[in-house]
């Protein structure tokens, strides 16, 4: 392969702001980043669809301002050039990109290794860079990246597996991280989809022991097969009585809620100082059901937001799947596709995360 | 020191008429029955706590039993240790705060964490297993299980660690648990008895206070207690400068305002600091309303806390002797419970009344 493959950049877009159009995606061309000296260029092979995709979509986030808009950030592919300061990477590597695309790597926070809450973070679509351009996603055939959000796929992980890891993985692995999750630790995970399954497939593979809260039994097999070591149906009115004191930590994949179901059902779980971590984003009209400082106060607990990850923590991640070889539960479709991904996802259909596989050009 | 026979009685109140909430009478008591776990003290002080206002006048929701005496603050001397006490003898100085059992049994008792038993009795307002209500330091004596009973280190006046061993105690905690030390940056909101105490600890354990106020008359003292900075709430965008300067927020706020959205105080955590909430308000006072990305932005977290572990208060109490830490306290007689209380209630306290025993003279 030429080591500067000129990528023809085009991808499936948003043209329509008429809300019914949401899933409508059309062929567009797309300009993509001034490349630098500290990029890294990748051409895509597969990219995940997130719930964020159709959040953003179909306007739950906001209406969108600038369109067509390319979304997708769960992306795989292979470097076709790097720029002069790049030291990290080379041509044919197999690398992702995840939901940050930029940041200012000055602040206190980039210095610190944790650029994923940089006042200035720039998202992978649906954002503008200093110089204007706008930043298209994934369900493309190919992106421009600062190498700080460029991850290297580890041998032993194939592009396939390593591209919903890109957002959904590290989603869940920073709190599991950020919180202690290891050996001796009980995990709650509420919401098997993406997210949730990732977060049993990961928590297992730090150690710790986990409960799987599912709506229904409909899933009850997939999950433990996934790993978890209990499964509780959250359609039982009183799912959470046995349970008092006994996690440590509950990552929550809620995508909405309701508010017959108040906060403190789920935080009564919590041991002492345990953490209820909401990794679902929901639409922007949907907040948190009230909580009482009561809620917080019987058992010390807190709750707690995160934002993608570091670069730091996505290469953990990456090495931990390929060491402990974590196979998501992946459904791939082609590319041309993605109007019955995206559908699939808003229905709760997915099983339980689709793939694109990039149909545009073929890199191979 | 002769021993005393501790004649219990207390200021409690003996009406449920809301309008009579702040109205003492001098009643009997029913100790704890004694056991050999058992540590009885004669009562020398008690502080007055928030707490003591929300029960009395019903705005936690339950509405007490009556007589009831409150407050626990209490600090006084071991007049009596039960058979299998090895930790005090009669003539210790000692502490009691809110919490007066747990099980003893459970997982987080076992882990030292027994102010978060399921199964924990509150000092005053609670009822032991055997049916005993639990009555608290407006009084002359109280009976408490060892585990809840804490010696007051030399160097550190009775008055002085009154008010330590609840208001103290609940800012110390979430201090201790979120790392607070050196290096850290450590906001306070609210000053009144709980904010003073998060100030003049967090600045003996070393790390930088940002102190926020709406009472532009508190700024003086504020810098005394040791605050690096003064911020005024009043100024509205108070908190855009210092986004992302805080490991820890302690607040106080005792009232959550729907005006005041939790997320301009998020908003000045560090990626994954906490915001505590130690202020416990009334029970139709929730926090106001969060959305996810309000916790997303800076992966911060909101926590709760109950007072301390008896690990905790020692700790706490060692510090003050060492460092020498002084509350800002204003000394009442007891009875003058009535004036202490509604000083509480209206916010005039500077910065925390302790009450001195004077139904008994035990000198």
């Amino acid at each position: 392969m030429s080591s500067h493959s000129e990528i023809e950049f085009k991808g499936y877009a948003l043209t329509s702001s008429d809300p019914l159009q949401w899933s409508d995606l059309q062929v567009v061309p797309i300009k993509p980043k001034n490349f630098g000296p500290h990029d890294v260029e990748v051409a895509i092979t597969h990219c995940g669809v997130c719930g964020s995709d159709i959040h953003t979509l179909t306007g739950g986030w906001g209406a969108l301002s600038k369109l067509p808009l390319v979304v997708g950030h769960e992306i795989a592919g292979k470097v076709t050039r790097v720029g002069d300061a790049v030291q990290e990477f080379k041509v044919g590597d197999s690398v992702g990109v995840g939901a940050q695309i930029g940041s200012c790597g000055e602040c206190r926070a980039c210095k610190h290794g944790d650029e994923n809450y940089c006042p200035k973070m720039i998202h992978t679509y649906n954002d503008l860079y200093p110089d204007g351009v706008e930043t298209q996603g994934g369900y493309s055939t190919g992106i421009r990246a600062h190498e700080q959000f460029v991850f290297k796929i580890p041998d032993g992980l194939s592009r396939r597996d390593a591209a919903s890891m890109m957002c959904a993985g590290l989603t869940v692995y920073s709190p599991l991280k950020v919180n202690g999750c290891g050996p001796g630790k009980n995990v709650g995970v509420i919401g098997i989809g993406g997210l949730g399954h990732y977060a049993i497939l990961f928590a297992k593979a730090m150690g710790a022991t986990v409960y799987a809260f599912s709506r229904g039994t409909k899933k009850e097999s997939d999950i433990r097969k996934m790993g978890a070591d209990y499964v509780i149906n959250t359609d039982d009115a009183e799912f959470y009585k046995p349970l008092q004191g006994e996690l440590d930590i509950i990552i929550s994949t809620i995508d909405y809620f309701s508010p017959d179901r108040p906060l403190k059902m789920y935080l009564s779980m919590l041991f002492v100082h345990g953490k209820f971590v909401t990794c679902g984003l929901p639409d922007a009209d949907n907040t948190l059901p009230p909580i009482h400082a009561f809620d917080v106060t019987l058992n010390g607990c807190y709750i707690g937001g995160t934002h993608m990850g570091s670069k730091k923590e996505a290469e953990e991640m990456l090495q931990l799947a390929a060491e402990k070889g974590i196979k998501p539960w992946v459904e791939e479709l082609p590319m041309s596709k993605v109007r019955e991904a995206v559908e699939g996802v808003k229905s709760g259909k997915a099983r339980y995360r689709y793939v694109l596989k990039q149909d545009l050009v073929n890199y191979e | 020191m002769s021993i005393p026979e501790i004649e219990f009685k207390g200021y409690g109140m003996i009406s449920t008429d809301p309008s009579m909430w702040s109205e003492f009478q001098v009643v009997p008591i029913t100790p704890k029955n004694f056991g050999p776990h058992d540590v009885e003290v004669a009562i020398k002080y008690c502080g007055v706590c928030g707490s003591d206002v929300h029960t009395l006048t019903g705005g936690w929701g339950k509405k007490p039993d009556v007589p009831l005496v409150v407050g626990h603050e209490i600090v006084g001397h071991v007049t009596r240790v039960g058979e299998a006490v090895a930790e005090f003898k009669p003539g210790d100085r000692v502490g009691v705060g809110a919490q007066i059992g747990s099980c003893g049994e459970c997982r987080v008792c076992k882990a030292g964490d027994e102010n978060y038993c399921p199964k924990m009795i509150h000092t005053y307002n609670g009822v032991y297993p055997d049916g005993v209500r639990t009555q608290g330091g407006y009084s002359t004596g109280i009976r408490a299980h060892e585990q809840f009973v804490f010696k007051i280190p030399d160097g550190l006046e009775l008055r002085d660690a009154a008010t330590m061993t609840c208001a103290g105690l609940t800012v110390f905690s979430p201090l201790k648990v979120n790392g607070c030390g050196p290096g850290k940056t450590v906001g306070v909101i609210g000053i009144g008895g709980l904010g003073h105490y998060a100030i003049l600890f967090a600045k003996a354990m070393g790390a930088t206070v940002y102190a926020f106020s709406h009472s532009a008359s508190k700024e003086a003292d504020i810098r005394k207690m040791g605050a690096d900075f003064v911020v005024s709430t009043h100024d509205l965008d108070y908190y855009k400068p210092l986004q992302g300067t805080l490991d820890i927020i302690i607040s106080t706020i005792d009232h959550f305002s729907p005006d005041r959205p939790l997320k301009s105080y998020l908003s000045m955590l560090r990626p994954h600091g906490r915001f505590v909430t130690c202020g416990l308000p009334d029970a139709d006072n929730p926090l106001p309303t969060i959305h996810a990305f309000d916790l997303m932005y800076n992966g911060c977290y909101i926590g709760g806390t109950h007072m301390g572990s008896k690990r905790e208060a020692i700790e706490m109490l060692q510090l003050a002797a060492d460092k020498g830490v002084k509350p800002w306290i204003q000394e009442l007689p007891m009875s003058q419970a009535k004036t202490a209380v509604e000083g509480v209630k209206t916010g005039k306290a500077r910065y925390r009344y302790v009450l001195k025993q004077d139904l008994v003279n035990y000198d």
